[in-house]
This record gives C-alpha cells, structure tokens and sequence, in this order.
C-alpha cells in the first residue's frame, strides 16, 4: 500500500511537469504579443517596451522561463505571479475556487440524491412507467449542451417565473460557504451543472442495480430469509456503488472545471468564469495558473476515487 | 396387474404418518417471450428429520426449480406454479403470504448453492455473512452473533476459525467457501437443509469432504437433507433415498441400494451405465444419447422415448404414471415391471 501510494505520488508529479509545460508552451507560442495585449488598443513606445521585457523577462529563453515559473509554483506556498494587469493569481484564485467548489458541491449532492435514488428505483422495477420515462428524461437531458441548458433555465425559472436570482453576486472566498443566501443563488447554477452527472449517474446506477439484482448473492441473501429492503439496501447497493463512487469522484474533479458556460451564464466568480475572461483577454499567466490548479484537482481526485475503490471492493488490493 | 397401483406422484404415506416436508403433485411454469415452458410437471417428494433425499437429474430436468419452488426464491414471474402443495410440517408454505414464509426460509429450511464464490457477497466478510441471520432475526448483538459466527465456523471444520472470521470470501479456497456457506446455512439451525449441487465445482478429493461434513451435520443436528445432484457416485454413500428426475417429472423413486442394484427406469439406468468403473477400462464408456427434450415442446407420451433404448409403440404416445412397485418405489415407465424382471428387451 505504502508503495503504491509512493508510486502513484512520483506519477502524479510526473504528470503535473507534463501538463504545465503543455499549457505553458502552447499559451507561448499561440499568446501574440502579451505587451500589446497588456496595453490594450494604446501605443508602446520602444522604452516601455524594453521596460516591460526587463520586468516579465520577456528576453529570457522560453525553457528558462518554464523552469522559472515552476519553481515558483513548487514552493510553499506556490506562487503563481500576477496576471498582466498586475492582480495577484494567487488571489484570484483564493476567491474563485470556494465559490466553484460551492458550486461543485451543490451539484454533487444534487447528482447523488436524484441521479443514484431513480436509478436505484428503475433498476427494481426494470421496464415500468418510472424507469421508461427517466430513461427518455436522461437522454433528453444528455442530449441538450449546457450552452443551451443554461440560458434557457436562467430564462425560465428566473426571469419567467422569478424562483431563484438571474445572477451570482460577487462574493468569493470561503465566507460565503457559512452565506444560506449565498448558497441558494448557486442553487440554480448547481443544478443546471449537475444535470448531466445526475443522467449519467442515473444510467450507471440503474445498470448497475439490475445487473447486481441477478446476483447469485441476492438469491443467498433472500434464501436466508432477509427482508427485500435488506436484500437491496445492503447487499445489493453496496456492491451497486463500487462503479456509481468511482463515477461521482471523477465526476466532482470535471464539475470543478467544466463550469465555464455554467458560471458564465449565471455570472458565477468562480474558477470556470476566470478561465474564461483570462483567455479572452489573452491573459497567459492567469490561464496557466487556473490549468495548473485544475490539473491537481483532477490527480488528487483520481488518487482518491482509486483509494476508496480498494475500500469499497475487498477483492482489490494495491501492491 | 393385481399388486401395482397407480398413484399421481411418487409414493408415500399420506393421513397417517406426517411428513417434516412434503412435496405434492406440483407444477411449475415459465412463461417466457417465445411461450411456456412447463418444468415441473407433478412432482411429488417427502423427506424426513434425519434423512438424506437425492434428486438426481441432468440439467434442466427440474431438480433445482422445485428446490427453489420450496425455498420461494423462484422469480415470479417468470415462473408460476398453477397447482402443487408443499407442505411444511403439515402447513402448506404455496398458500402462506410472503412474510410468513419469508420467517420460514433460513429458519426452518435453509440451502446451500452450488458455486459458493458468487453465491457469497464479495464485500462483506464471511463472519458477516454468517451472523447476519442471527444479528438481524435472532436478535443476538454484533459481538454474540460473530462469536457464533467462530463457532460455526469451528462445527463446519474451518481451520483457525476466529483469525479468519474477518476475512472476505475470495481469500478462501474452494472448498472453504462451501464450509463457509454449509455454516452460514445452519446458523438459524433449520430442520430442513437443502443442498443444490454443493460440490460440482470441487476439486474430487474436496468434494469426498464436504460429503462427509454434509453427512455428519445432517446426523447431529437430525435435520432433513436434500442433496440436488448429477452425480450418481455422489450419493451413494450418503442418500438413503433418491428420486431421479427427467424433464420435470420424478420417473424413479426408491431407496438407494435397490436403485444401485435393479433400477426400474430405462433412464436410470443409463445413468448407472455411463459411471466409470475400474474393471471397464479400456471400453467405450456408456452414454445416453440424444439430449434433454425442449420443455417448450415435450415429446408426446413419455418425455425419454426418443432416448430410450426400450421404447415402444406405447410409449411414444402414452404419458406413463408412476406404478407403485412396492416398498415405497415407484417408477414411470410403462415396462418398470419388466425392467425389474429382467424380461424388457
């Protein structure tokens, strides 16, 4: 166990060097001219020019400006440096990421209450009214992008009919985590995100339900003269969520980052939105940075879900 | 024809002496997309405290279906059963409503299955398993019930039972994970134990073993055995009866030794004919040939005409019923008379 985890910390860095220098390279040679860019529609002179190149190390070869970033980013705390109108990245994100994770955790617990409770129902009673009309519901729901979802929510449930607000204030920070007000103006947003992983996870566990339902193990459980909400709230659900755990972990690291449209639309400050306005305005640094920190997210996501998989099924163990 | 009569089942005393489980005339049906398939067809069977019952039969011949017919494990649908009682101590389980005879399964008739690794959860371990009938319907407390969950363990031979209480059924061999589902069975201790197949996917010295345990506990514990098999060398040593099944239907019914020594079935015995014996080495071994009918579409008359050897006129289009050849042996077959004498050709 402990070497594995050792291996699996060595890949994780491994990984992490790779992805940056993907990000940083192609923000490099695909970025223009970040002093113009920086400048906006106004002129440079050839001094300010000099200057800024000076103070970015704009001069330097592009291998040592990685290597320079890097090891900003390896100490503790990491530095992330300042975007090009001078903000500091690691204060972006300090506000952006409670507001995401918020976010992320509405609609994780919205996946996980409606997604696995109707795909445990359509796995019982496979083939009636309930388990057809989910199915057409969730292809219907897998079907239509969040480019379309968003908006037209925001349309319907606050402009039509006024249930929830149009847009997220602009409170970052984990203060607004202990906000009750703040947390319902992510209600919507939350559940406009999570909708898709609700009919994924509600495919997966129905799958999941029906298949373990004709387990040999249930007909033993029912032989022993176990009730049928034991036979399938013990025995059948806890082998259903070995595949249905390691979905949502995954799950949880994608829903951090595939926010953009969802947070753009409902005006969320979170990471998704950031990421967005950084590569409209060409703002490199900002946009390695983000990447950056998506790409722990998502390791140290993966790391867990293949650590609760060898709890969740005995039959797994790591060398 | 003066000392056979015909009965609508396999014998036994009925009125008088009562049996512990009685199987009578019953019926099972599948009702499948491409139509009905009937499996059992009239099957009648008793068992005893005590007593070790063979059902013997290829697969699909209904051995299974009527054990899990007495269990109520049988899905329904697809499976119905128009007609039949089963009678447990003189109550018939078929009219009971679900929670009475949920308290029966496991309590009073239990049943081990034939490949113990997919039988047993794989997430839980086998100490678990085994006291979870006792924690959740005999009321004991988690730490009482693994105690017993250790000594049933130590009853069906599991060595260092309580270091292994712990572990998860994939870390035991094969034979193990049979001692763990014979100890999981017993653990409401039933007066009924039924035992589908528990050593067909053995090793042959393993199954010899399980045998023996079988055996033993059936005898201390005086519960009743019902012992599902194809394995005709299996049963020899253990059953004190065998009922032999053929397409749903009990086509012999006797005591273990006069089956060995005189079947009355042309069905049994080929089944006799195709074991392997020493002193046959270096002959062709027997088989039956043909393959069991398609219960969709039954032959006419008797459901092993096309396979049997004896089969005449009669057989192709007459049902024969089961003749009481006397001493509780019946037989299905139009000629059992003349296959006892010697005189069927």
């Amino acid at each position: 166990m402990f070497r594995y985890l050792v291996r699996r910390f060595l890949q994780m860095i491994m990984v992490f060097i790779a992805t940056t220098f993907i990000v940083y390279s192609l923000m490099y040679w695909t970025g223009g001219d970040p002093i113009q860019a920086l400048a906006g529609e106004k002129p440079v002179s050839d001094l300010q020019r000099a200057q800024l190149v000076e103070k970015y190390g704009l001069d330097q070869p592009f291998l040592q400006r990685y290597w320079n970033y890097l090891s900003d980013l390896l100490q503790w705390p990491p530095n992330f440096g300042t975007t090009l109108t001078g903000r500091s990245i690691n204060d972006i994100l300090s506000d952006a990421w409670p507001v995401t994770m918020q976010l992320a955790t509405i609609a994780i617990l919205f996946t996980i209450i409606f997604g696995i409770t109707a795909g445990v129902i359509a796995g019982i009673r496979r083939g009636s009214i309930f388990d057809n009309s989910t199915l057409v519901l969730t292809l219907l729901v897998i079907g239509i992008p969040s480019v379309v979802l968003a908006p037209l929510s925001q349309y319907l449930f606050t402009i039509q009919w006024k249930i929830f607000p149009t847009t997220a204030s602009g409170v970052g920070g984990w203060e607004r985590w202990s906000d009750p007000s703040l947390w319902f103006e992510l209600l919507l947003p939350g559940i406009v995100l999570g909708s898709l992983s609700v009919a994924t996870a509600m495919r997966l566990t129905r799958a999941s339900v029906s298949e373990n339902l004709r387990a040999d193990f249930v007909r033993t459980a029912r032989s022993k003269g176990m009730p049928g909400r034991r036979v399938i709230g013990i025995h059948v659900l806890r082998n259903s969520l070995i595949p249905i755990v390691t979905f949502l972990g995954v799950e949880l690291g994608s829903l951090m980052a595939g926010a953009i449209v969802t947070e753009g639309v409902f005006n969320v400050p979170g990471v998704g939105y950031q990421l967005n306005r950084a590569l409209k305005t060409e703002d490199t640094p900002l946009v390695i940075g983000i990447v950056s920190v998506l790409v722990i997210v998502f390791l140290v996501a993966n790391l867990i879900v293949d650590l609760l998989y060898a709890v969740l099924d005995p039959r797994i163990r790591y060398e | 024809m003066t000392d056979i009569h015909v009965t609508s089942g396999a014998a036994g005393p009925t009125g008088s002496g009562r049996h512990l489980l009685e199987v009578k005339d019953l019926y099972v049906e599948f009702h499948t997309r491409d139509g009905v398939a009937r499996v059992i067809n009239g099957v009648s069977y008793h068992l005893d405290p005590g007593e070790t019952l063979a059902v013997l039969g290829e697969s699909g011949s209904g051995k299974s279906v009527t054990a899990q017919a007495i269990m109520g494990i049988l899905d329904m649908p697809p499976a119905k059963i128009p007609s039949g009682k089963i009678l447990y101590k003189g109550q018939d389980l078929l009219t009971m409503s679900e929670e009475q005879r949920r308290q029966v399964r496991g309590k009073e008739i239990s049943m081990i299955f034939q490949d113990a690794l997919s039988a047993l959860n794989p997430v839980f371990p086998v100490g678990w398993q085994i006291s979870e009938t006792l924690r959740t319907r005999a009321g004991l407390s988690r730490k009482d019930a693994l105690k017993r969950a250790v000594e049933l363990m130590d009853l069906v031979k599991i060595p260092a039972a309580k270091a292994r209480v712990k572990d998860y059924p994939h870390q035991f061999s094969g034979g193990m994970r049979q001692r763990v589902m014979i100890a999981m069975s017993l653990a409401m201790e039933p007066k009924v134990l039924i035992a589908d197949e528990p050593t067909t996917a053995l090793d042959v010295t393993v199954q010899a073993q399980i045998m023996d345990l079988l055996g033993d506990l059936r005898r201390d514990m005086n519960m009743g055995l019902i012992l599902i098999t194809h394995d005709l060398g299996v049963v020899a040593d253990v059953a004190d009866r065998i009922a032999v099944m053929y397409a749903g239907r009990i086509v012999e019914h006797a005591d273990v030794r006069s089956v060995y020594k005189h079947p009355a079935h042309p069905y049994t015995e080929g089944l006799l004919d195709s074991i392997p014996r020493l002193d046959s080495k270096g002959t062709e071994l027997a088989t039956i040939k043909g393959l069991p009918p398609n219960l969709m579409r039954p032959p006419t008359g008797c459901a092993f005409h096309p396979r049997c050897k004896y089969a005449k006129a009669v057989c192709t289009t007459e049902t024969p019923l089961s003749l009481d050849l006397g001493h509780g042996r019946t037989s299905a077959c139009h000629f059992a008379k003349e296959m006892l004498d010697g005189t069927l050709r």
